[in-house]
C-alpha cells in the first residue's frame, strides 16, 4: 500500500531576507536586525533513514553547491564507518571538489561579485548583473566563462553521474573510477582552467585594484569587522578546501586554535535569538558577548578572506604569490569584508591549480577507488570548506547504520553573526534623524553579497524581485515605512 | 508537476526531446543552447487562479531581477545573457505553468486537482511542440 507524506507546515527555505530597523526617539537607528523567517527541516526529516542515503539527500538542500554537501556527507560517512577511503578515490573527490570551488567562485566573481565591482557600485541598477558585467569585460570574457563553468561541470557530471546532485561518494572511497581515455580531456580542463585563474586575477587587477575609488570601498569602515576568523588547513597550516584541521586565528592574527573537526562541538557554540530562525555560532572559549567584533567577542567568521586569514598561506605556488599580494595590499588579517571578493580570485588559483596536481597523479585512473567498509556504524563527523565557508556534517546511528541524529553547520551559519553586524552598521550609518538614504538597500546587499549567504535557493517569484524588506520602525515598534524590491 | 508532465511526454512517437532539470540559472543555458524551439514546463503559483489551470507565457511577461546572488538568477537573465553572447538559443521559446495548491509543502504525489489536470497540460505542451 502506498503511503503519502505531506509535511506542514513550511519546513523548506522559502528564501528572503527580512531586515527590522528599530529607531530610537531622535529617529536614529537603535538596532536593525537581519532575521531568517524561514525554518529548515532537514536535520529532523532525515532521522530514521540510512545514512548512507545523506550524500544524495543533504545535496539536495542547496541547488548552488550541492556538491559541498555530498562531499561533507560522503567523509561523515567514512568516519561513521571508521574507514579509511582508497588512495585514489580520495584523488578523484579532491579533483571533483577543486573543479567545483573553481566553477563556483568564478560564477560568483562574474555573476554575483561582478556588479559590484566590474560594473561598479554606482552602476544602475538594471545593469547590475551579469549582462552588465559581460557588457564591461567584453563578449569573449563572457564566452570563456560560461565556456569553462560547462567544461568543468562536464568533468563534474563525468565522475558524479550528474553535476546538480551527485552520486559519486560512498563510505570508503567513490562509485567510479576515471578511465585514462578521459584524462586528456581532463588534462586540458585543468590547464585551461588555470589560464582561466590567473586571468581572471588579471581582471581583478585591472578594474578593481587600480580603481582607487573602489579600493576606498574595500577599506571603508563600514565593511569591516575585527573578529575572530576559522578554515581548514593542511599539516603546514596551508589553505585546504577538502580535508584537514581547523584553525582559528584571533583578530590580531594570532592562532587561538587549531582541531580536529571531530571535535567541532568543544570550539563552537550556537547562540539563539528569539528573532530569527538562522542561528549565530561563536567561539566557546571566548563566548557570546552580543553581535560586536574584538578579541573579547566570539564572533568569527569563514569564507575566503576568513580562510586566508585562518592559514599561513596557500598550498600552491601560484595562488601563493597571489596570496602574498593581497596581504601586502591589504595587510594581515584582513577584516574587510568586501575583500573576501579579492580572496575567492586567489582560491580559484589554488583550486585550478590543485587540478592540475591531480589529473598529473599516476594514481588518479586507478581502479581502486574504493575500500569497503566492515566496521559497525556509531557516530561521524565530515567537515569540508565550502565556497562560503566551513561546513559540517555530523551524523549518529544506530548499529544499523539508521540515523538517530544528524547536526548540520551550514557556512552561512557560521558568518551569520557578522552578516548581522554589518547590517546593523550600514544602517546605522545611512539612516539619520528618521531619513532613510536611498542607498541603504545597496550598501546592506553588498555588505552581505560578500558572504554570498545562502538565504535563497528556493525563491523564484513571477515578477523577480529580490525578496529583501527592510521595515523601519519607530521607538514604540510602529511601522514607519517599508522598503523592498 | 513538471516532472510528471515530462515523463508523459516522452510516451509514443516523437520528434522532439524531453530533458527534466530542477536547476534554473545558467544550468538552464546548457539546456537550451543549440535548440530553435522549446517549451518550457513548470508549476507555478500565483493565487491568483485555481490549482489546475494552465498558464502560457512568452520570454517578454519575465522581467529581470536586480537580485543579490545567483540563486536569483532565472530564465529572463540567462534569455538576456545567451542574446549578449549571441549563442544560438530557441528563438520560439514558450513557458507553460500549471498553478498549484501551495508550493512550499512537501508532498510525494501530485494533488487531485494537478492530476486531473495533467493531461490537458501534456496535450497544450504537445500541441505546442508540434505548431
Amino acid at each position: 500500500m502506498k503511503t503519502v507524506i505531506s509535511i506542514d507546515p513550511i519546513t523548506r527555505l522559502e528564501g528572503h531576507g527580512k531586515i527590522e530597523v528599530f529607531l530610537n526617539d531622535k529617529g536614529d537607528v537603535d538596532r536593525a536586525y537581519m532575521q531568517v523567517p524561514e525554518l529548515r527541516g532537514f536535520e529532523v526529516f532525515s532521522l530514521g533513514r540510512p545514512a548512507e542515503d545523506m550524500p544524495q539527500i543533504t545535496s539536495r538542500i542547496c541547488g548552488v553547491c550541492p556538491t559541498a554537501h555530498h562531499m561533507a556527507a560522503t567523509k561523515a560517512l567514512d568516519d561513521l564507518y571508521k574507514v579509511e577511503p582508497a588512495s585514489a578515490g580520495r584523488k578523484i573527490r579532491e579533483l571533483v571538489y577543486n573543479a567545483f570551488m573553481l566553477e563556483d567562485h568564478a560564477i560568483h566573481v562574474y555573476v554575483l561579485g561582478g556588479p559590484d565591482f566590474i560594473v561598479g557600485p554606482d552602476a544602475p541598477k538594471e545593469l547590475r548583473n551579469i549582462v552588465g558585467v559581460i557588457g564591461k569585460v567584453g563578449l569573449e570574457v563572457g564566452k570563456k566563462v560560461i565556456s569553462m563553468r560547462r567544461r568543468i561541470r562536464e568533468l563534474i557530471t563525468y565522475a558524479g553521474g550528474k553535476v546538480i546532485h551527485p552520486v559519486l561518494g560512498l563510505p570508503g572511497g567513490v562509485a567510479k573510477s576515471i578511465s585514462p581515455d578521459e584524462l586528456p580531456k581532463f588534462k586540458e580542463l585543468a590547464k585551461d582552467g588555470l589560464e582561466f585563474a590567473e586571468f581572471t586575477l588579471q581582471v581583478f587587477r585591472d578594474i578593481v585594484l587600480k580603481n582607487k575609488a573602489y579600493v576606498d570601498l574595500i577599506t571603508s569602515e563600514a565593511y569591516t569587522h575585527k573578529t575572530y576568523y576559522m578554515g581548514m588547513v593542511d599539516q603546514d597550516d596551508r589553505v585546504n578546501f577538502y580535508d584537514g584541521k581547523l584553525r582559528v586565528v584571533t583578530p590580531e592574527g594570532k592562532e587561538h586554535s587549531k582541531f580536529d573537526p571531530r571535535k567541532y562541538l568543544d570550539h563552537i557554540a550556537e547562540h539563539v535569538e528569539p528573532w530569527s530562525y538562522i542561528k549565530f555560532n561563536y567561539l566557546k572559549s571566548v563566548g557570546w558577548k552580543g553581535f560586536t567584533d574584538g578579541p573579547d567577542s566570539g564572533v568569527y567568521a569563514v569564507a575566503p578572506m576568513a580562510r586566508l586569514n585562518a592559514a599561513a598561506g596557500m598550498a600552491t605556488p601560484k595562488a601563493q604569490k597571489a596570496y602574498e599580494e593581497l596581504f601586502k595590499t591589504l595587510g594581515k588579517p584582513c577584516h574587510h569584508t568586501l575583500a573576501t571578493h579579492w580572496a575567492r580570485v586567489v582560491e580559484m588559483i589554488q583550486a585550478a591549480e590543485r587540478m592540475v596536481e591531480l589529473v598529473n597523479d599516476p594514481e588518479i585512473t586507478s581502479k581502486d577507488v574504493r575500500t569497503i567498509p566492515t566496521q559497525k556504524p556509531t557516530s561521524g563527523v565530515g567537515v569540508v570548506e565550502a565556497p562560503r565557508g566551513t561546513l559540517f556534517h555530523h551524523y549518529e546511528t544506530d548499529e544499523r547504520g539508521i540515523l538517530t541524529k544528524a547536526n548540520l553547520i551550514v557556512a552561512t551559519q557560521n558568518n551569520s553573526a557578522r552578516i548581522a553586524m554589518s547590517v546593523d552598521k550600514a544602517a546605522k550609518g545611512l539612516i539619520k534623524g528618521g531619513v532613510v538614504n536611498d542607498g541603504l538597500l545597496n550598501m546592506v546587499e553588498m555588505a552581505f553579497r560578500a558572504y554570498d549567504p545562502c538565504y535563497g535557493c528556493a525563491t523564484h517569484t513571477l515578477p523577480g524581485t529580490m525578496p529583501l524588506v527592510v521595515s523601519l520602525r519607530d521607538a514604540s515598534g510602529r511601522v514607519l515605512r517599508e522598503i523592498r524590491r | 508537476v513538471a516532472f510528471a508532465a515530462a515523463r508523459l511526454l516522452r510516451e509514443g512517437p516523437r520528434d522532439y526531446e524531453v530533458v527534466e532539470s530542477a536547476e534554473t540559472g545558467l544550468a538552464l543555458l546548457d539546456h537550451l543552447e543549440g535548440f530553435d524551439q522549446a517549451v518550457l514546463l513548470d508549476a507555478i503559483f500565483t493565487g491568483k487562479h485555481g490549482p489546475g489551470t494552465v498558464l502560457e507565457f512568452g520570454p517578454d511577461d519575465f522581467k529581470m531581477a536586480p537580485a543579490p546572488s545567483n540563486h536569483f538568477a532565472g530564465l529572463p537573465e540567462m534569455i538576456k545573457l545567451a542574446q549578449r553572447l549571441r549563442m544560438r538559443f530557441p528563438k520560439d521559446l514558450r513557458i507553460l505553468a500549471m498553478e498549484v495548491d501551495n508550493p512550499i509543502v512537501f508532498r510525494q504525489t501530485l494533488t487531485p486537482e494537478a492530476r486531473k489536470a495533467l493531461p490537458a497540460f501534456v496535450e497544450r505542451a504537445r500541441r505546442l511542440l508540434s505548431a
